[in-house]
């Protein structure tokens, strides 16, 4: 029943999933607020699929309780879900119309405005010509697409999304982004599980970034970057900025390839820097003070190198 | 259990078994499969008396000729025209050192055997028969048949007793079997025991069948990621009772079309069956058939699917196959020999016994009258397998399909009926 405070739509209290020895997840605290596209970042293994597993039922939890729109969870609840799990699965040698109708059926929607809505999907996705063809017989980028429409198409108000964007070419990253982001003007909320952070910082909202099982850190990412990007600065240039390293104001230096990333003691070191660069005739193509990447906060919180994150900075995946 | 959910997956499971051309393929395979191994066993048979056979038939009784020659001459051997029959006479010792000689004719089978009728056979009917291959129980079961004749005929000969009489003593004792139940007795033919093996072979193919199905199907969820999208609607329950479901109501119909040719021939007048392969079976005992193969598909299925989602392959699956299979196997040998002696012990108690009830009971209840009793029994005993089993192959099932990669041990996987979640 419905609570007297506004309570976000879904929050997680105190997950935690052992398996054997190993805890996946420890501890787990975090809020999915409404009309937002929520980002649940990690690397491989930080225990990002435990979490959603245990939101979708697959998994009980050992502790804690996960409380969607004011009660705890039920396995109705996997009737208002949409997952897009990160491993995907269709039947082969079913056609592509019967495979959206099934998973509509499995969700608990039947009838002729399924088959409408399967066909209209189908077309704007440009696939309503292979309606009646075999799955198997559909390249992997357009299974995905098929994948995608069976998350949605029961019209599920809340939608999971675990790296949904991986095998698609650019266009359909774009296509599929309209459709992530007219979602969230519908007021659903959806959670975006990926380990690439430009897709996490360029889609959400608000964040919960998880490392060997423990939330270290969530809220809404202009919060997030508020806090980190003190002292911050991003700059694009050309030309060797190793004598930083030794300058005695600043606390760290990330190459990322494109761009670096530099933290100063304090934000009033940010000009003496700047000066420090044009004295030595550096090109400066873009500086950026108190700015921050997503990349980098996780680097820093999750005390990494920056080669052992996967990021997708130096052209894994697609831009958009 | 949500129902509508299940609904789906059975729906799924239906269009995907039952509609399918392998359903229609195999639903005929099989009685043809039957057919054609007992016709390849009855061809066996017949071919080994197809080929002309030379056989020497040497008396040691003087005077014995004429009346093997006669005897032979009426018998079934001379009407196939299987034998080539040849008839000396010479004394024991002459024979002895013939014999030698013949040998080479015997290794290169231009002669099959030679039969020696010694002379003392006139009192203790002892006779030897030499051959490559002296174990042909067909051939001296014939021969055997007719020097059983010649000899009590000229046993009997010049002591004064009437032909009748001698004709009685050389007459084989014939047994009629009549089989006894509670409406009634009557002639016993060898009906019983085709029901019986058609129903032992139909039982195996029918679970063997649609096992493989099903553990095929589970591993293909899991193989291909399908299992958790599927996890994320339905429950883990839900899930492997609709997969059950679908497969057993595919597995019933299979077994309809199987069966229902022979209540068709069996209760109706319309194919004119031979004395010998009458048979009545009761519309209870039908009855009884389908419950007993729905309790039983339901209870294997469960194992099948359990060992699909303990593995991640077909070929691990086949080689952690074995427990399962041992439980459908064992019976099945036992069910095939009940034909021997549907009352022994050993038919018996598997008849009422966990797992080879589903198939030694039925093998049985076709060839004797089973106390309803035993029937009650059986049904128990099938039905607490399947509430005892069933929830265990749910926990192995629900834990698999989760899991990838490592091939799991059989430690492991007690560890997970032992597991909370």
């Amino acid at each position: 029943m419905g609570r007297p405070e506004k309570m976000n739509p879904l929050v997680i209290r105190n997950l935690t999933k052992n398996f054997g020895d190993i805890c996946a997840v420890n501890h787990a605290n975090f809020e999915v607020t409404e009309n937002s596209v929520f980002g649940l970042i990690g690397r491989n293994g930080a225990g990002k699929t435990t979490t959603i597993r245990m939101l979708m039922n697959i998994y009980l939890p050992d502790e804690g309780e996960i409380i969607f729109r004011g009660e705890k969870i039920t396995p109705e609840f996997k009737d208002v879900v949409g997952y897009l799990p990160e491993e995907r699965g269709l039947y082969k040698k079913m056609s592509v119309l019967d495979t959206l109708l099934f998973f509509a059926e499995i969700k608990g929607k039947t009838g002729s405005t399924v088959k409408r809505k399967a066909l209209e999907y189908l077309e704007r996705f440009e696939l309503l010509d292979r309606a009646s063809s075999k799955i198997q017989d559909l390249s992997k980028g357009n299974q995905q697409k098929i994948q995608f429409i069976t998350t949605i198409l029961h019209d599920p108000d809340f939608i999971i999304l675990d790296e949904p964007f991986s095998g698609l070419d650019p266009i359909n990253t774009d296509l599929l982004k309209d459709i992530i982001l007219e979602m969230k003007e519908k007021n659903k909320v959806i959670i975006f599980s990926t380990h690439l952070m430009d897709y996490a910082e360029k889609l959400c909202d608000h964040i919960a970034m998880i490392d060997k099982g423990k939330i270290i850190v969530s809220g809404s990412m202009k919060d997030i970057k508020q806090k980190f990007s003190d002292g911050n600065i991003t700059l694009i240039h050309e030309g060797d900025i190793s004598f930083a390293r030794n300058l005695p104001y600043v606390e760290k230096v990330n190459d990322f390839g494109n761009f670096t990333g530099i933290k100063v003691k304090d934000s009033l070191h940010t000009q003496e820097f700047l000066k420090e660069l044009v004295n030595r005739n550096i090109r400066i193509d873009k500086f950026s003070a108190n700015d921050i990447s997503l990349h980098e906060i996780f680097v820093q919180l999750a005390g990494v190198s920056e080669n052992e994150t996967t990021h997708s900075w130096k052209g894994v995946g697609n831009e958009f | 259990m949500n129902f509508k959910k299940t609904k789906g997956i059975i729906r799924r499971e239906l269009k995907d078994k039952l509609f399918s051309k392998s359903f229609v393929i195999m639903t005929l395979l099989i009685p043809g499969i039957i057919f054609l191994s007992v016709g390849i066993q009855s061809y066996m048979m017949s071919y080994d008396s197809n080929t002309t056979k030379k056989i020497m038939i040497v008396t040691g009784i003087p005077n014995l000729i004429d009346e093997l020659q006669n005897e032979f001459i009426q018998s079934d051997m001379a009407v196939s025209k299987e034998f080539i029959l040849t008839f000396e006479e010479m004394n024991e010792k002459d024979f002895m050192n013939g014999l030698e000689k013949m040998k080479p004719l015997l290794m290169d089978e231009s002669l099959n055997g030679i039969v020696f009728i010694p002379k003392d056979a006139l009192t203790n009917k002892e006779v030897r028969y030499y051959s490559k291959n002296p174990k042909n129980r067909s051939l001296t079961g014939k021969l055997s048949s007719v020097i059983n004749q010649v000899l009590v005929t000229k046993y009997f000969a010049g002591r004064d007793i009437d032909q009748k009489d001698i004709l009685y003593a050389k007459k084989r004792v014939h047994f009629n079997t009549m089989k006894v139940s509670s409406q009634n007795i009557e002639k016993e033919g060898f009906g019983g025991e085709i029901i019986s093996f058609g129903f032992t072979f139909l039982l195996y193919m029918g679970l063997m069948l649609s096992g493989t199905l099903i553990l095929r199907s589970v591993i293909e969820e899991k193989n291909n990621r399908i299992v958790e999208v599927l996890l994320s609607s339905v429950s883990s329950n839900d899930l492997m009772v609709g997969k059950i479901i679908g497969a057993s109501l595919t597995a019933l119909a299979q077994m309809f079309i199987w069966i229902i040719p022979i209540i068709l021939i069996l209760s109706t007048t319309w194919f004119m069956l031979p004395p010998e392969l009458n048979i009545s079976i009761s519309i209870w005992q039908w009855l009884y058939f389908f419950l007993n193969f729905l309790i039983g598909i339901v209870t294997f299925l469960g194992l099948f699917a359990a060992v699909g989602a303990i593995f991640d392959n077909d070929q691990d699956a086949q080689s952690g196959l074995w427990p399962v299979m041992m439980l459908i196997m064992i019976p099945f040998f036992i069910a095939l020999s009940v034909g021997n002696n549907p009352s022994n012990s050993l038919a018996v108690y598997t008849s009422m016994f966990p797992f080879s009830a589903i198939i030694v009971m039925p093998a049985r209840m076709a060839l004797v009258e089973v106390p309803v009793s035993q029937f009650i029994i059986s049904i128990i005993v099938s039905l607490v397998t399947l509430i005892l089993v069933f929830p265990l192959s749910g926990k192995i099932y629900r834990i698999g399909i989760l899991m990838t990669g490592k091939k799991p041990t059989w430690k492991e996987v007690a560890s997970w009926i032992k597991a909370k979640n």
